[in-house]
């Protein structure tokens, strides 16, 4: 990754960067004057670049508590005439959306833009949403752009539109721009940072009847833009002037064309458009006129295609169309350039090597490569309170609402994961339906700010008799290690100060405490709030290591090891292992990977031998 | 297309897969050559399997390798390698490390690990490519630091027939990339690998 020297470095050439990285130089080639978001796979280090940047360019950037509360943050600045931003992951729009569609009709001043990350695959999401839509849910214009040069350069473009005609832009990015890594071409940058000035205009209150006054004049604005696209130069046409095949593409599926066409040896008509929403009609209507076919090449949904098929039967155009409609590709998961190879082919033709002999191959050797899903760090404090909570869940039958974090990759207790704060709010449910056995909730401290604060106003409120276990490792530790209101707010306090009766804190690794402590909870009627705190173990290993401060160690005895595997099978620390050798019985052991244990002691708590001891010097 | 150099390094998070990927596109980009990589952040990527393609090149458009199609891949640990090979082209150079990372669904299940330790080479065979299996970490230990094995197929790969960077140039963006503490060992880990390859 880029060092943020680099990125805000005032110069002119060619930098190695993340895609995320060319979007925020972009923003920064803009003259961003306030940026706030709140970290989410992949659109994360678009706000890490731009928040460690703000303090040496003199913008404001914050990490704000959730989506919703960056978007009004940044929006409320961009109605004072200063260029402002927000980035956030496909769900993370959602939970922006409510302003979003309101704030569309009010449009801005400033230049405000959007950028959403879009998951196609689920590499690390809850779902495949298709960002796309809110060009048309919410009235707003949405760039797309093919590459991480394209990405940078269409951030400083949606500034620049989005002031043009006052309305808020939408970049929307993909995990193969976002995390995709490149040498980009920079620019040089003026920054004319100014102070804000807000023109007082009804415009900008959504009271009915001034909402029913602005939507006219919105969807009036999205046709001056649609007629103004042609001449951007946002909508490109490529390849021969041929009649029989014409291919419609945008965003990250482009460049997965174009290698496909190198694949196939074919050169056929494409059309590549910048602006997704509205839709360039003029110059989609010029290029179907007289194709004989039109070929859809797009990730996920099939929103190019069922848009522009309609336009071509309202002009009256009838060309094949080929895409979703005809299972060229499918409606899930990403694309590469040999799938669209594989779905040109059967529409144009053209050679391709075969390879099914190397799927032949995979297949029949693929019960030899073992699943190897993310697991908790060595120390994990998350391990170690699933693993007492573990105990007392099963044995009281209970159900687990768990949340999104780190914490979703617990093995043993998940029954529920739904999305952001949604935990506490499904125990208040089946709480409501389930009275014989104990509901409990998790949730994690930075999701507790996003989103748990309300659910548990509610659940105080209702009175719900659930057990609400926050794991509070004093950052946002699964995306990155961001900073989060953990740092100031006391959730004990918070918690206190909502009317929850039942508060109790305790260290994690602490299992004495916290068996007492669930067993006590599960007497209590009504909401309970049991906060377990510790500094992320893997953060605490850095730190520790970069201060030059030793690190106590645990070993095991060989002799004494009777190789149950509760440390190393059911407690899963990925410290552990087998030993290579055998002990003086002829017997395998378990090991102790000095490089990677952070001296928790947890396994020698857990270990029903007491084989596992502190290091000795 | 024909310029396009494609390759795939993978292994266990925490191996240093990007370092590498991280010193092959430095070297590149002082050459004068466009990069274009892909890589997947996010979920705690320690101890998952973890993946990166890269090409170098002049006309690059997508960044994501498909089935059949890169020239050379690097595997930090043996069973990655063998996940990953059906993205090598027919014919195509393998390195690939010796270690083993037991999942923990072989630590559960020692007879399964044991029998895929067993038919790893006959497995790996079974593809068409030139495969090159190197003692990383004997390797890496010798060279002072266990943790640079992938330093020690970096070393390799520059012996890779028809690779583009030079040993000196991978040298160079080495050290730039690796802490100044530990530069010596990490010369020594890729001089090691060079000279591994030259012997096999």
């Amino acid at each position: 990754m880029a060092r943020v020297e680099e990125l805000i470095a005032n110069k002119k050439g060619r930098v190695l960067c993340l895609g995320n990285e060319a979007i925020a130089r972009g923003a920064i080639e803009s003259g961003v004057q306030i940026f706030a978001a709140y970290p989410g796979t992949p659109s994360s280090e678009v706000s890490n670049a731009l928040i460690a940047a703000a303090p040496k360019l003199g913008y404001y950037a914050e990490w704000s508590t959730n989506e919703k509360v960056a978007f009004e943050t940044a929006f409320a600045a961009s109605i004072t005439g200063v260029r402002a931003m927000t980035a956030c992951k496909h769900v993370g729009i959602n939970v922006l959306a409510d302003a979003l569609f309101s704030a569309a009709y009010m449009g801005t001043t400033g230049g405000f833009v959007v950028l959403v990350a879009d998951d196609p695959n689920c590499f690390s999401s809850q779902n495949e949403q298709d960002s796309r839509w809110l060009g048309v849910t919410a009235q707003v214009p949405v760039l797309e752009p093919s590459n991480p040069q394209e990405a940078k350069e269409f951030t400083k473009l949606a500034f620049t539109i989005s002031e043009k005609f006052e309305q808020i832009i939408i970049l929307r990015s993909t995990t193969r721009i976002s995390h995709a890594r490149a040498d980009i071409e920079f620019n040089e940058f003026e920054s004319n940072f100014r102070e804000g000035k807000f023109e007082k205009s009804l415009r900008y209150i959504c009271l009915p009847a001034l909402a029913r006054a602005n939507h006219p004049k919105l969807v009036a604005k999205l046709e001056e833009i649609k007629e103004w696209i042609p001449e951007s130069g946002l909508s490109i046409i490529e390849g021969p002037d041929d009649n029989e095949y014409g291919v419609i593409t945008s965003g990250i599926s482009y460049s997965y064309l174009k290698d496909a066409l190198a694949l196939l040896e074919k050169d056929i008509p494409i059309l590549k458009l910048g602006m997704i929403a509205p839709l360039d009609e003029q110059t989609i209507l010029e290029f179907a006129k007289n194709k004989k076919n039109i070929i859809f090449i797009e990730e996920v949904d099939s929103y190019l295609e069922d848009r522009i098929s309609a336009l071509l039967l309202q002009n009256g155009l009838n060309p094949k169309i080929h895409g979703k409609c005809t299972n060229i590709t499918n409606r899930y998961h990403e694309l590469n350039s040999r799938l669209v190879a594989e779905a040109l082919q059967g529409v144009i033709g053209g050679e391709l090597e075969s390879v099914s002999e190397i799927n032949a191959i995979s297949e029949e050797t693929k019960e030899f490569v073992p699943f190897r899903p993310p697991l908790f760090c060595p120390g994990c404090q998350h391990r170690a309170a699933f693993w007492e909570l573990s105990k007392v869940v099963r044995k009281n039958k209970g159900i687990f609402a768990s949340d999104i974090g780190c914490y979703s990759l617990d093995p043993w207790v998940t029954d529920t994961i739904l999305c952001m704060g949604g935990g506490i709010s499904m125990a208040n449910g089946f709480a409501r339906v389930i009275t014989d056995k104990p509901i409990f909730a998790f949730i994690g401290d930075s999701t507790f700010f996003h989103t748990g604060l309300p659910a548990l106003a509610n659940a105080v409120y209702q009175k719900a008799n659930i057990n609400i276990l926050v794991l509070d490792n004093r950052m946002t530790a699964m995306t990155g290690f961001q900073p989060n209101p953990t740092e100031m707010l006391d959730i004990a306090d918070v918690a206190k100060a909502l009317g929850v009766e039942y508060v109790v804190e305790f260290d994690p690794y602490d299992f004495e405490k916290g068996k007492k402590t669930f067993e006590d909870a599960l007497k209590h009627e009504g909401p309970t709030v049991i906060i377990m705190r510790k500094i992320c173990a893997n953060e605490w290993w850095r730190q520790t290591r970069r201060r030059g401060e030793k690190i106590e160690v645990y070993t095991i005895d060989p002799e004494t090891c009777t190789a149950c595997g509760t440390c190393l099978v059911q407690y899963q620390c990925p410290a552990i292992h087998w030993s290579i050798d055998t002990n003086s019985k002829g017997k395998n052991y378990s090991v102790i990977d000095p490089s990677m244990c952070t001296g928790c002691g947890v396994c020698a708590q857990i270990c029903p031998f007491e084989a596992i001891s502190k290091v000795v010097d | 297309m024909v310029d396009t150099y494609q390759m795939i390094v993978c292994g266990v998070g925490g191996q240093g897969i990007l370092t590498i990927t991280d010193i092959i596109v430095m070297a590149a980009q002082e050459k004068g050559l466009r990069v274009l990589g892909s890589e997947v952040h996010g979920m705690a990527q320690k101890g998952g399997s973890v993946v990166t393609n890269l090409k170098i090149g002049k006309e690059l458009y997508s960044p994501v390798t498909p089935i059949g199609s890169c020239k050379v891949l690097i595997g930090l640990e043996q069973n990655e390698t063998l996940r990953y090979l059906k993205y090598l082209k027919p014919g195509g150079f393998v390195l690939t490390s010796t270690t083993v990372l037991f999942p923990i669904v072989w630590k559960k299940d020692k007879k399964a690990a044991q029998l895929a330790r067993e038919k790893i080479e006959e497995n790996l065979a079974k593809y068409k490519a030139k495969i090159v299996r190197i003692d990383a970490e004997k390797l890496a230990i010798e060279a002072g630091l266990a943790l640079a094995q992938n330093i020690v197929l970096l070393g390799a790969l520059s012996q890779v027939e028809g690779f583009p960077l030079t040993v000196e140039e991978l040298k160079v963006a080495l050290k730039q990339r690796v802490p100044a503490k530990y530069l010596e060992e990490n010369i020594k880990a890729f001089e090691l690998g060079i000279n591994a390859i030259s012997n096999s």
